[in-house]
């Protein structure tokens, strides 16, 4: 086993897990897959580089401010690309989402210019372990998203909003007989899932240069972490984005960095063969 | 419909056929013969398994045991549109019409199931057809129009006239007259007529008492997926455990 | 009394202006147009092609694929291989593509179909996928990343169809064909049947219809379009890249096919012909061109989420024809 490879493959595979964990997130609350969810995750970046660059402040204030600037972001997309489309068919929001899509990933080129740019590491240096060369920043990568991910299954199974968010996630209607503001719960949803995506675009910068079409690329692998682990399963997300980045990993390495992507939706493609609500995922009975 | 004594042929013929969901028995060994030309009424309370039966006979659910015959075939494990061709028609407890589409397309829907057996002229289906909708009260409708136009009963209709139209040898009736008044009510019965004219076995899922016993020749009677009492009418409603059933006696309220 | 299929109706003036001058335009469009836009129109015919393969799977089958830019590349790149490899000649080209990207959905149809609804989505991502990936690194086949370029232009009994106006005067007849196809698959059996299905699925199953198989032949008269559409490319442009035939390009055909409106060609001719002159329109902004074409798509869709034919359509019976509304026959 090579460990260096493991470590890194963890590593992307837990911010897979960030970004998927996201969508889940929205598609529990409003039942649609938002396919600008790689874009979250690519401003979140692209923040966090002006705080960092522009700005000189510390990496791990930039990362939280950062992560608060794409709380509003998400907010805003809900209430412009989400919501005046609530009562349309599930087709219609998905087009939007794609047209906001790249919209975004055209505006951060026009705010931050197509160059590839980067940010400090939250953490320098490397590890020696038996030979293996471990970069710091992977770890560093494992140990935030795993509190990330502590936080938001805290903040959804015990506290007060986290309540809200579920229940209108489970009946909108019956929610908003007993007093649940809709908008701000589904608008909460969407900020905590642009909140933690964009912590990720932070994390990856000093590891792959920031670039507006870095969005497109993490969103696809996402998505696909997403149907391996079991839609619309946060648990599923979080397994599903750590096959991924294995795969990846190992992928790349043993096989081909070319088909690097390929091989992952080849892994996509048979696990819904074999296991069409993917891993986590319950099946769905249609009712007769 | 109640009438003549002259010799019936069996269509539809249910052995011991089970259903279990997890736990759950939705259905226990139901056994049923349906003849051609017979209404026969199938009755119980919310949740018996009626419409599970149903979804068994059509296919949608597989069976866990038992065996399903239609005219001396075992369809038991054929798939729903094989079973449809063979000749099971249905409609659902809410119509599940083409939506998106005019009355004509839902109407040629039933024929082009007909015409995957047997191809027929187009004057002899055109006659069956204004028969069909004269008997629905659906003479002066435009084909044209979306079937939004219609109203719920009409839509219940011209699901029945879709499926009649299908030529089949079962007609499984889920709820026709459900929400409908008793203008609708009327229509319904004179489609089940035509469909005992045609020698198609009916099965009549209702909870409209009095149309049940006014039209079935025999009917059963399920309660928790099991079959209390099968008979004609007057048997079934002399029945204590039937009655209990309905009236609420121990823990079967 | 009425008649079970539908008769010719007769055709009423209003109609017949809108058809002359459809094909009016249709004639104006090389006569009035710079090569530069012919090129561009010609596209667009191409796309539309594309989208109208959407609006079969989508539109009449209800199932969501985004892997039509995938089967318009199978398409392209069949051609070129006929051409540049085999010797065939151009129409002989044509039908390999149209046949054997059809014959390939078909069977991809029989093992996708076996998911249903969302989850045939997802595997055609993957399938867009990995298409994009075998043509960017089967060398063979493909060229690779270089592509495969010098595909010669159309060329029946001798006559080579090199400049703009004459690949007009190809690709427009094909794309009529294939609108009147639909047309009359629409009114088929075979065309109630994809309805049937997107309605209910079990419904249609009640009705004898063979789910698996009717999606098959629905995803395989999709992959004929896109191999029509892949051959014509091909033709067109003389090179093929990987870069081409991407998830992106197939997010734009159900773009297209959503803002036209996906319940008749009507609406996916709209739509093409929108977004092609969308992207035309917004090229001298140069650096704003994407911005203001990904706000637009959002936009447009928020306006109406529809489509333009069936906001259209919503007015027209809202406000113009009066709602009559059936009673009960005494």
């Amino acid at each position: 086993m090579n460990i260096q490879l493991l470590v890194s493959g963890i590593s992307m595979g837990v911010v897979y897990g960030l970004i998927a964990m996201g969508m889940v997130l929205i598609f529990r609350s409003v039942g649609i897959m938002n396919f600008a969810q790689g874009e979250f995750l690519m401003f979140g970046g692209y923040f966090c580089y002006t705080c960092n660059q522009i700005l000189h402040i510390p990496i791990i204030p930039s990362l939280i401010l950062a992560s608060l600037m794409m709380g509003a972001v998400g907010v805003l997309f809900m209430r412009t690309s989400y919501w005046p489309l609530r009562k349309a068919q599930t087709k219609a929001i998905i087009v939007s989402a794609m047209g906001a899509s790249i919209a975004l990933k055209e505006g951060a080129r026009l705010i931050w210019g197509a160059i590839p740019v980067s940010v400090d590491k939250v953490a320098d240096g490397n590890v020696n372990l038996s030979g293996a060369v471990i970069q710091w920043q992977n770890v560093a990568i494992i140990g935030i998203a795993a509190v990330l991910m502590v936080l938001v299954y805290l903040l959804l199974e015990k506290t007060f909003i986290g309540n809200i968010m579920q229940a209108t996630a489970q009946d909108q209607y019956m929610s908003s007989l007993v007093g649940v503001p809709v908008i701000v719960s589904i608008g909460l949803t969407f900020g905590v899932s642009a909140m933690i995506t964009g912590i990720g675009g932070g994390l990856l910068a000093p590891i792959f240069f920031l670039n507006n079409t870095m969005g497109t690329v993490a969103g696809a692998k996402a998505f696909a972490a997403i149907v391996i682990g079991g839609f619309g399963s946060v648990p599923g997300a979080i397994i599903g984005g750590l096959i991924v980045g294995l795969v990846e990993a190992f992928g790349g390495a043993y096989i081909s960095t070319t088909y690097q992507l390929v091989l992952i939706y080849v892994a996509l493609v048979l696990v819904l063969m074999v296991r069409p609500q993917g891993i986590f995922g319950e099946k769905i009975q249609e009712k007769a | 419909m109640k009438s003549t004594s002259k010799r019936k042929k069996l269509i539809l013929q249910l052995s011991d056929v089970c259903k279990r969901f997890g736990g759950v028995v939705a259905a226990d060994q139901i056994t049923l013969e349906l003849y051609g030309g017979e209404t026969f009424g199938l009755i119980g309370p919310n949740g018996a398994g009626k419409t599970t039966l149903l979804n068994l006979i059509t296919g949608i659910y597989a069976s866990s045991s038992g065996t399903i015959t239609l005219n001396g075939k075992n369809i038991t494990k054929l798939p729903t549109h094989k079973r449809a061709r063979l000749g099971i028609a249905r409609t659902f407890q809410h119509p599940r019409l083409l939506d998106g589409c005019d009355i004509r397309t839902n109407i040629l829907m039933g024929v082009d199931l007909a015409n995957k057996r047997k191809r027929k002229g187009e004057a002899e289906v055109r006659k069956e057809m204004e028969m069909l909708l004269e008997r629905a009260g659906l003479q002066n409708v435009n084909l044209e129009d979306s079937i939004e136009k219609l109203s719920y009963g009409q839509q219940k209709m011209l699901e029945i006239v879709r499926a009649l139209l299908s030529e089949p040898k079962v007609l499984l009736l889920d709820e026709p007259a459900a929400g409908l008044n008793e203008k609708e009510m009327e229509y319904i019965v004179r489609l089940i007529q035509v469909a005992v004219e045609k020698e198609i076995a009916v099965l009549l899922i209702e909870h409209a008492m009095d149309l049940v016993m006014g039209i079935c020749d025999r009917l059963t009677v399920l309660n928790f997926g099991h079959q209390i009492t099968t008979g004609t009418p007057e048997e079934v409603q002399a029945n204590e455990e039937v009655i209990a059933a309905y009236l609420g006696g121990g823990s079967n309220a | 009394m009425q008649s079970v299929k539908t008769k010719m109706k007769s055709i009423s003036v209003p109609k017949l202006f809108l058809a002359v001058g459809v094909i009016l335009a249709c004639l104006a469009v090389p006569a009035l147009s710079s090569s530069y836009m012919l090129r561009v129109f010609n596209m667009a015919m191409i796309a539309y092609l594309c989208v109208l393969s959407v609006y079969v799977l989508l539109g009449m089958c209800g199932q969501n694929s985004f892997a039509q830019a995938g089967l318009w590349g199978v398409g392209a790149y069949l051609t070129a291989n006929a051409v540049l490899k085999l010797g065939c000649s151009s129409l002989t080209a044509f039908t390999i593509s149209v046949l054997g990207t059809a014959l390939f959905a078909f069977i991809l149809g029989f093992a996708f179909f076996r998911l249903r609804q969302y989850y045939f989505t997802f595997a055609s991502v993957g399938l867009m996928t990995i298409l994009n990936g075998l043509f960017m690194n089967w060398t063979e086949f493909t060229g690779g990343a270089l592509g495969l370029s010098n595909i010669p232009a159309f060329t029946i009994g001798g006559f080579v169809l090199e400049s703009e106006v004459w690949k007009y005067v190809m690709i427009l007849p094909i794309c009529v064909i294939a609108s009147l196809l639909m047309k009359v698959l629409f009114r088929s059996s075979m065309g109630r049947s994809f309805m049937a299905i997107r309605d209910n699925e079990m419904a249609a199953n009640c009705l004898g219809v063979n789910s698996l198989l009717t999606k098959s032949i629905a995803f395989a008269i999709s992959g004929a379009l896109c191999g029509a559409a892949g051959a014509l490319y091909a033709f067109l442009s003389g090179y093929l890249s990987y870069q081409s035939f991407t998830y992106q390009q197939s997010t734009m055909y159900l773009i297209m096919i959503m803002l036209g409106g996906t319940a008749s060609p009507t609406g996916a001719i709209i739509g093409t012909l929108i977004i092609s002159l969308l992207q035309e329109w917004v090229r001298p902004l140069q650096n704003y061109m994407q911005l203001i074409y990904g706000a637009g798509i959002m936009i447009l869709m928020i306006v109406q989420p529809e489509g333009i034919l069936g906001g259209g359509k919503a007015f027209y019976e809202k406000h113009i024809k009066k709602k009559k509304a059936y009673t009960p026959a005494e």
